[in-house]
C-alpha cells in the first residue's frame, strides 16, 4: 500500500450510490442456502472453540492450566459441558409467565445468528460453477440491520428477567434495558462516522471503501467508542451488570437451567462474534489482507477464499481482547457505568460525529476547492483548516478538563498536619509517616508534677506521657 | 404486480400483525400488551422491507424495539411488575356506550374504506419509481434527499418537539436535591449523637432458619423485631410471619431444658 | 480529486424574512432552555420573562416585515410536474393569526409571570416533580425553587400555534399540532395549588390529546392515500382528478382530520376535556389556552377547509354543521348549571367555538375575515377574564366558586366592574367586541350560507340568549347580593398583570366601539395563497 493510495482512501469521493458493491446476480437460491448452512456451522464450531479458548487463556493468566482433560489440550471440554447441560433438569419456576419464559431463550439464541447474514467473509469466488461473493446477503442498510437485530435480541434478556417471576432476574433484566438504551446510542453514533467516510451502510461497500486505508486510522475515535460499547452490548466483563454473579447471582438467567440456559450461553458467545465481526468489517478492512501481505505478488493473497483466513484472524483478535478484559478487569459499579455512558460517551461521540461531518464535507470539496501540495500528496485546504480547528478545540477542551481535574484532586488532597496530638480523639493514635508527635508544652513540663492532668485539645491527657516525647 | 413470494409473506405476516394488534388491546397484562405491540411493529418493518423501502423498514424495527422497551420500563416502574387491567367501571354504562360508538366508527371506516379500489397501474408506477430510485441513487440517499430538501422544515421543527419532551420530562420527573445527600459517615454520627440504634439497625432473618430480607429478626422474648425489615416490605404487606420459627425455638429450648433436668 | 455532489438533490427555497417570526420565537425558546441550564436560579425568572416578552415583541415587528414577503416558502416547485411543494404558506390569514397570537401571547406570559411578591410565578408549583402535599414540596417552596421552565415551554407552544395556521401540508400541520399541544399538556400539570386536580387535568388533556392526534394522523394517512400527496394544493386538485374508486379514502380521511382539529377547539362531541382542563390548569395557562389554542386551531381549520378540502366540501360540510349546532347548544345549556367560575368560562368557550364554526361554514372571504375577527376579539377578552380570576382569593387560593364572588361589586368595584364588562362582551351586548364579532360571523353565514346558514344563525341567536342569562346571573351575583363571608380578598396585581388585564379590557371595548380598523384588516388578510 503506497502513501498516495492511502491518501486516496481518505480523500476519496462518495460512491454514486449507497447500494451494496457485492454482486449477487449469479447466486441461485441453493447456493445461498449452502452459504447459510456453512455460516451456521462456522459459528457453532467457533463457539465450541471460543469457550475452550477463553478458559485456557484465563487459566494461563491466572497461572493454572485450565481445562485439559477431554480430548487433545482439553478441546472437547465444551462438548462435554454441552452434553451435561442437556441432561440437566429443566426447571420452570411456579411464578413464571410460562409462554414468555419459554420464548425468551429462543429469541436470545436465534437472533444472535441473524446478523452474520450480512457480514462479508471474503471476495467473489467460484462456487459450484457460480460466481458469488462470500457473503450470504447484503442490503443498503446492512449495518443498521445488525443494530436492529441486536436490539431485538436484547428482548430475550429483558423478557427472561421479567418472566422468571423472581427478583434477581427482574433486576438483571432492568439493568440490561438501561444498559442497552444507553450504550446503543453511543454505538450507533460511533458507526455514523464510518457511514460518513464510506458513504454507505452496506457492508460490502464499506469493505470495498477500505481497500487502501482501514478506517481504524481516520475514525480512530469511533473505533475506541465502538470497542467500549461492544463490550457493554454483549454483557461481558467489565460491563456484565445484567448477570453480575456477585450481586444478582446470575441476573436475568438465574432461574434458567438445562437447554434453555444453554441457549443464553450460546447467544452470548455468538453475539461476541457478531460484534467482533462487525468491528472487523467496519474498522479493520473486513476480509482484506493486511497491508504488505496484500501487496505481495500483485494481491494474490487479497482475493477469493483467502478472505476467510484474514477475516477469521482479525475477528479472533477482538475475541482475545474480550478474554483479556475478562481476565484483568473487575466489574464496574452500575452508576459509574451509566454515568460513563450518558455523560461522557454520548456527548463526546456526538461532537466527534459533527467534526467528522465537517472534515468529510471539506474533503468532498463542499467548503472550497483549494489544495495544498506536500510532496506527492495533494490536500484540500479547507480539510486541513478544519482538521486543525478540530485538533485545537480538542486540545483546548482536554487542557481545561485536565486543569479542572488537577484542581479537584488538589482540593481533595488534604495533607495531614505536620504535628499530631496522639490523644486528641481520646484514643492513642500513632503518627502518619512524616508526622511529628506534638511537642509537650514547656510550661507544663516545668511546673507540672507527676500524675497531674492537663486539658489538651478538649480531652484529658496524662502528663506522664510527656516524658517520652 | 404482486409476486408470489410477496403474497406468501403477506399472508403469513399479515395475520401476525393483526394478532399482535389485538393482543395490544385485549391482553390483560400490560407486558403482554407491549409484546403484542412489538410484534406488530416488527412485522410492519418487515412489510416495508418487502416493499423495497429498506431504510424505513429497518429503522421501524430499530426505533420501535427501543420504544417498546421504554413501555416495558414504564409498566414495571409505574404500574407494577405484574399488574393487570382493572375491570371496574368508574362511569356507569360507559362500556356499552363506548362499544356502540366503536361499532359506529368501525362501521363507518369499513364501509367507506371497503369501497376503495386502487388503480393497479398507478400503484405499479409508484413502485417502479421507487425501484428505479433505489437502483440509481440508493434508498438511503433517496430518503436523505427528501428529508433535507422537500421536507426540511418538518424535519427541523420536529426538534422543537423533542426539546419540549425533554424539558417536560425534566420538569415533571426530575427532583432537584434541596439538601445535600447524607453520607454514611453522617448517618453513623447521627446514630451515635441521638443514641438510637448505635450499632445499626438489626439485621433481618432468623439465623440458621431463614435469612431472607422479608423475615424479621426475633427479639429475645420471641417477638419479631419491627426494625429489622425494610419499611417498603411492611408497606406492601410482604413481611413473612415468624411464629413458626419462634415455636421451633421454644421447642428446642424445652428439649435442652429437659435434657439438663435428666 | 473532484467534488461529487449528489445529482438529483434539490434544495428547498427559503425566504428567511417570511419565516423570521417563527424563527425568532423558536430561537427564543431555545435560549430559554439554555438559560434554565446555566443561569443561577434567583435570576432566572426575570431573565426568562424578559426574553419571552422581548422575543414576542420582536416577532411582531418581524410579522410586519413579513407582510411584504407573502407567498409559499420552504420547498420547491417540482420541475417535471410543476407541482408546488412548499411547506409553509405565508399569507394574509397566516400572518394575521401570527400577529394576534404573538400579542395575546405577550399578555398571557405577563399574567403567568405574576409573583405577588414571591420568588417565582405565583400560579406555578415550586417543584413539579414532588408529590402533592409531601414534605419535599414544602421544602422546595421554602428553598426558593421555581418552575421557570414554563416560559420556554410557553414560547414553544406559541411557536407551534403560529405554525399551525401557516403550514401548507398535512404532515406540517400534524407536527405543528404536536408542537403546540405538548407544552400545554405539561403546563396544565404545574399548578401551585390544588395540584392533584391540576395533574389530573394534565393527564386527561394528554390522553385525549394523544387520542385526537391519532385521529388526525390516521386521517392524514388516508388523505395521502387518496391524493398521493400531503400538500393542500394537491389535495384540492385531486378531488377533481382522482377516480371515484378512491372516494372512500377522502370521506374517511376528511372526517378523521376534522375530528383531530375540532378536538383542539373543544367542539362538541370532542369537548369532554375542556371543563376539566380549564378548571385544573393554572389559571393564567387556562387563559392562554382559551385564547391562543382556539385562535391557532381555527386558523388551521380555515386553511384545511378553504385550501385543502375546499373542493370536497360536500363530503364533510354536513358533519361540521351538526357539530356546530351541537357545540352551540351544549356549550350554552351546560354553562347555565355551572357553579365554578373557571368551568363556567370553559363551557362559555365551548359555546363560542360553536359560533366561530358558523363563520367557518360561510365558505367565502367574509367568513374567513369574520372568523379572524372573532378569535381575536374573544381571545383578548378571555385572557383578561382569566387574569381577573387569578386575583380573587380566599385563604391564599383562588376563589373560583361563584358564591365566593357574591358581593364583590361592593367591596371591589373596579375588579367586579371589569369582570362584568367582559361578561357583557361574552354575551354579545353592543358596545363590546363580542357583539361585533357575533354580528360578523352571523352576517357572513346569512349572506352566503343559504338556508342552512340562516338556520345556524337562528340557533346561534337562541344560544346567545341562553348565555346572556348565565352572564347576567354572575353580574347580579356580584353587584346585587350580599357577600357570603368576608375572607374573600382581591390581591393587588403587579404592573405586568395590570397591563395585561387593562389591555385586554380596552381592546374588548375598542373593538366594540370602533371595530372598523380591525375588520378592514381582517378583510384584507382573508385571502389564502395556494
Amino acid at each position: 500500500m503506497t502513501l498516495s493510495s492511502a491518501a486516496y482512501g481518505l480523500l476519496g469521493a462518495l460512491p454514486a450510490t449507497d447500494n451494496p458493491s457485492a454482486d449477487f446476480s449469479d447466486t441461485p437460491w441453493w447456493v445461498a442456502l449452502i452459504k447459510a448452512l456453512v455460516i451456521f456451522v462456522y459459528l457453532l464450531i467457533s463457539t465450541l472453540l471460543v469457550i475452550w479458548f477463553e478458559r485456557r487463556i484465563i487459566g494461563r493468566m491466572q497461572q493454572r492450566p485450565g481445562p485439559n482433560r477431554n480430548g487433545p489440550f482439553g478441546l472437547l471440554q465444551t462438548l462435554a459441558d454441552g452434553a451435561k447441560l442437556m441432561l440437566k433438569e429443566d426447571i420452570t419456576p411456579a411464578k413464571a409467565d410460562k409462554i414468555i419464559y419459554l420464548l425468551a431463550p429462543l429469541i436470545a439464541g436465534t437472533m444472535a445468528f441473524v446478523s452474520f447474514a450480512i457480514i462479508p467473509f471474503g471476495g467473489e469466488v467460484w462456487m459450484f460453477g457460480h460466481r458469488t461473493p462470500l457473503q450470504l446477503t447484503d442490503v443498503p442498510v446492512a449495518v443498521l440491520l445488525v443494530l436492529a437485530v441486536a436490539s431485538v435480541g436484547v428482548y430475550g434478556i429483558i423478557l427472561a428477567g421479567w418472566s422468571s417471576g423472581s427478583t434477581y432476574p427482574l433486576l438483571g433484566g432492568l439493568r440490561s434495558t438501561a444498559q442497552v438504551i444507553s450504550y446503543e446510542i453511543a454505538m450507533g453514533l460511533s458507526l455514523v462516522a464510518i457511514f460518513l467516510f464510506s458513504g454507505s451502510m452496506s457492508t460490502s461497500q464499506i469493505v470495498a471503501a477500505q481497500s487502501s486505508l482501514w478506517y481504524i486510522l481516520p475514525a480512530f475515535f469511533s473505533f475506541a467508542v465502538y470497542v467500549i460499547t461492544m463490550v457493554g452490548e454483549t454483557n461481558r466483563l467489565p460491563f456484565d451488570l445484567a448477570e453480575g454473579e456477585g450481586e444478582l447471582t446470575g441476573g436475568f438467567h438465574t432461574e434458567y437451567s438445562s437447554m434453555r440456559f444453554a441457549m443464553f450461553f450460546l447467544g452470548e458467545y455468538i453475539n461476541m462474534f457478531t460484534v467482533a465481526a462487525l468491528a472487523t468489517t467496519m474498522f479493520l478492512g473486513g476480509w482484506q489482507a493486511p497491508p504488505f501481505i496484500a501487496a505481495i505478488n500483485n494481491g494474490m493473497f487479497n482475493h477469493g477464499w483467502w478472505g476467510i483466513l484474514w477475516f477469521t484472524i482479525k475477528m479472533w483478535i477482538f475475541i482475545f481482547g474480550f478474554v483479556w478484559l475478562r481476565g484483568s478487569l473487575p466489574r464496574t459499579r452500575y452508576d459509574q457505568f451509566m454515568r460513563f455512558g450518558w455523560k461522557f460517551l454520548i456527548p463526546i461521540t456526538l461532537a466527534w460525529v459533527v467534526a467528522v461531518a465537517f472534515i468529510r464535507g471539506a474533503q468532498l470539496g463542499f467548503l472550497g476547492e483549494g489544495t495544498v501540495t506536500v510532496g506527492p500528496l495533494g490536500f484540500n485546504t479547507s480539510t486541513l483548516v478544519i482538521v486543525a480547528v478540530v485538533a485545537v478545540i480538542a486540545l483546548a477542551v482536554a487542557w481545561v478538563w485536565d486543569g479542572r481535574r488537577e484542581a479537584r484532586l488538589a482540593a481533595e488532597q488534604v495533607s495531614p498536619p505536620e504535628e499530631i496530638d496522639p490523644f486528641a480523639g481520646g484514643h492513642p493514635v500513632p503518627p502518619l509517616p512524616g508526622q511529628r508527635l506534638r511537642e509537650p508544652s514547656v510550661a507544663l513540663t516545668a511546673g507540672g508534677s507527676s500524675g497531674e492532668s492537663v486539658v489538651s485539645g478538649g480531652t484529658v491527657t496524662a502528663v506522664k506521657e510527656e516524658d517520652h516525647g | 404486480m404482486t409476486s408470489t413470494a410477496e403474497a406468501v409473506a403477506f399472508w403469513i405476516l399479515g395475520p401476525l400483525a393483526v394478532l399482535g394488534a389485538l393482543g395490544l388491546i385485549f391482553a390483560r397484562k400490560a407486558v403482554h400488551a407491549a409484546l403484542g405491540m412489538a410484534l406488530t411493529m416488527v412485522t410492519l418493518g418487515v412489510f416495508y422491507l418487502i416493499e423495497k423501502a429498506d431504510f424505513l423498514g429497518v429503522i421501524q424495527i430499530f426505533v420501535y424495539t427501543g420504544a417498546v422497551m421504554m413501555i416495558f420500563l414504564f409498566v414495571i416502574m409505574l404500574v407494577g411488575v405484574d399488574s393487570s387491567d382493572s375491570l371496574l367501571e368508574t362511569i356507569k354504562g360507559q362500556r356499552w356506550w363506548s362499544f356502540i360508538f366503536v361499532i359506529g366508527l368501525a362501521g363507518l371506516l369499513i364501509f367507506t374504506l371497503g369501497q376503495v379500489t386502487f388503480d393497479a397501474k398507478t400503484v405499479q408506477a409508484g413502485m417502479d419509481r421507487l425501484v428505479a430510485n433505489n437502483n440509481a441513487t440508493g434508498n438511503v440517499t433517496g430518503i436523505a434527499e427528501k428529508i433535507f430538501g422537500q421536507y426540511v422544515w418538518a424535519f427541523e421543527v420536529t426538534s422543537a418537539l423533542l426539546i419540549t419532551a425533554a424539558l417536560g420530562a425534566m420538569v415533571l420527573a426530575h427532583r432537584e436535591r434541596i439538601v445535600p445527600k447524607r453520607t454514611q459517615a453522617e448517618w453513623a454520627a447521627r446514630r451515635v449523637k441521638e443514641n438510637q440504634d448505635v450499632a445499626g439497625l438489626p439485621a433481618p432473618g432468623v439465623y440458621a432458619r431463614h435469612n431472607a430480607v422479608d423475615t424479621p429478626a426475633l427479639l429475645p422474648d420471641g417477638r419479631p423485631a419491627a426494625k429489622s425489615v425494610s419499611r417498603v416490605l411492611v408497606a406492601r404487606d410482604q413481611v413473612a410471619r415468624t411464629d413458626g420459627y419462634r415455636d421451633v425455638e421454644r421447642y428446642i429450648e424445652r428439649e435442652i431444658e429437659e435434657g439438663r433436668q435428666k | 480529486m473532484t467534488a461529487v455532489a449528489p445529482a438529483a438533490f434539490q434544495q428547498a427555497n427559503i425566504d428567511y424574512l417570511a419565516v423570521l417570526p417563527l424563527l425568532i420565537v423558536f430561537g427564543a425558546a431555545l435560549v430559554g432552555v439554555l438559560v434554565e441550564a446555566f443561569v443561577p436560579r434567583e435570576r432566572r425568572h426575570t431573565i426568562q420573562l424578559t426574553i419571552s416578552v422581548a422575543s414576542l415583541v420582536l416577532a411582531f415587528v418581524a410579522i410586519l416585515f413579513a407582510t411584504k414577503h407573502q407567498g409559499l416558502t420552504f420547498g420547491y416547485t417540482d420541475g417535471a410536474t410543476s407541482r408546488r411543494l412548499f411547506a409553509l404558506a405565508i399569507d394574509g390569514p397566516a400572518l394575521f393569526m401570527q400577529g394576534a397570537l404573538v400579542l395575546m401571547g405577550v399578555l398571557g406570559i405577563l399574567i403567568m409571570a405574576e409573583r405577588f411578591g414571591g420568588v417565582g410565578s405565583d400560579a406555578f408549583t415550586a417543584s413539579g416533580a414532588s408529590t402533592p402535599g409531601s414534605p419535599i414540596e414544602a421544602a422546595s417552596a421554602r428553598a426558593g425553587l421555581i418552575t421557570s421552565e414554563v416560559f420556554p415551554l410557553t414560547l414553544f407552544a406559541i411557536g407551534g400555534m403560529m405554525l399551525f395556521p401557516t403550514v401548507n401540508d398535512l404532515i406540517g400541520m400534524f407536527i405543528a399540532l404536536e408542537v403546540l399541544s405538548l407544552p400545554l399538556y405539561i403546563l396544565s400539570g404545574l399548578a401551585r395549588r390544588r395540584r392533584l386536580l391540576s395533574q389530573e387535568a394534565s393527564l386527561k388533556y394528554f390522553l385525549l390529546g394523544a387520542f385526537s392526534s391519532a385521529f388526525f394522523l390516521f386521517g392524514t394517512a388516508l388523505l395521502y392515500g387518496y391524493a398521493g400527496s400531503v400538500y393542500f394544493g394537491d389535495l384540492s386538485k385531486a378531488v377533481s382528478d382522482t377516480s371515484l374508486g378512491l372516494n372512500g379514502l377522502l370521506v374517511a380521511g376528511a372526517f378523521l382530520v376534522f375530528v383531530g382539529l375540532l378536538f383542539k377547539v373543544g367542539a362538541v362531541p370532542f369537548h369532554a376535556w375542556t371543563p376539566d382542563v380549564y378548571q385544573g390548569a393554572p389559571t393564567p395557562v387556562t387563559g392562554f389556552m382559551a385564547a391562543c389554542t382556539k385562535a391557532a386551531a381555527f386558523g388551521a381549520i380555515l386553511r384545511l377547509a378553504y385550501v385543502g378540502l375546499d373542493t370536497a366540501s360536500w363530503q364533510w360540510q354536513n358533519a361540521v354543521i351538526i357539530v356546530a349546532v351541537l357545540t352551540m347548544i351544549v356549550g350554552a345549556v351546560l354553562s347555565v348549571t355551572q357553579t365554578d367560575m373557571k368551568r363556567l368560562l370553559a363551557y362559555s368557550s365551548i359555546a363560542h367555538a360553536g359560533f366561530v364554526l358558523v363563520g367557518v361554514l360561510a365558505f367565502d372571504q367574509r367568513g374567513v375575515s369574520s372568523v379572524l375577527f372573532y378569535v381575536v376579539a374573544y381571545g383578548f377578552s378571555i385572557i383578561a377574564a382569566f387574569g381577573l380570576v387569578t386575583l380573587v382569593r380566599q385563604d391564599g387560593g383562588e376563589a373560583t366558586h361563584l358564591s365566593q364572588w357574591a358581593g364583590l361589586g361592593k367591596s371591589h368595584p373596579v375588579i367586579a366592574g371589569t369582570m362584568a364588562f367582559l361578561m357583557l362582551a361574552f354575551a354579545g351586548i353592543p358596545l363590546t367586541s363580542g357583539f361585533v364579532a357575533k354580528f360578523a360571523v352571523f352576517a357572513a353565514a346569512i349572506g352566503t350560507g343559504g338556508a342552512t346558514g340562516t338556520v345556524l344563525v337562528v340557533i346561534g341567536a337562541v344560544c346567545s340568549a341562553i348565555t346572556v342569562f348565565v352572564y347576567a346571573r354572575v353580574i347580579v351575583l356580584m353587584f346585587f347580593s350580599e357577600p357570603a363571608d368576608d375572607t374573600v380578598e382581591v390581591l393587588v396585581p403587579s404592573v405586568g398583570t395590570t397591563f395585561a388585564i387593562a389591555i385586554g379590557t380596552l381592546i374588548t371595548f375598542a373593538l366594540g366601539v370602533v371595530p372598523s380598523s380591525l375588520l378592514d384588516l381582517a378583510d384584507r388578510a382573508s385571502q389564502f395563497v395556494r
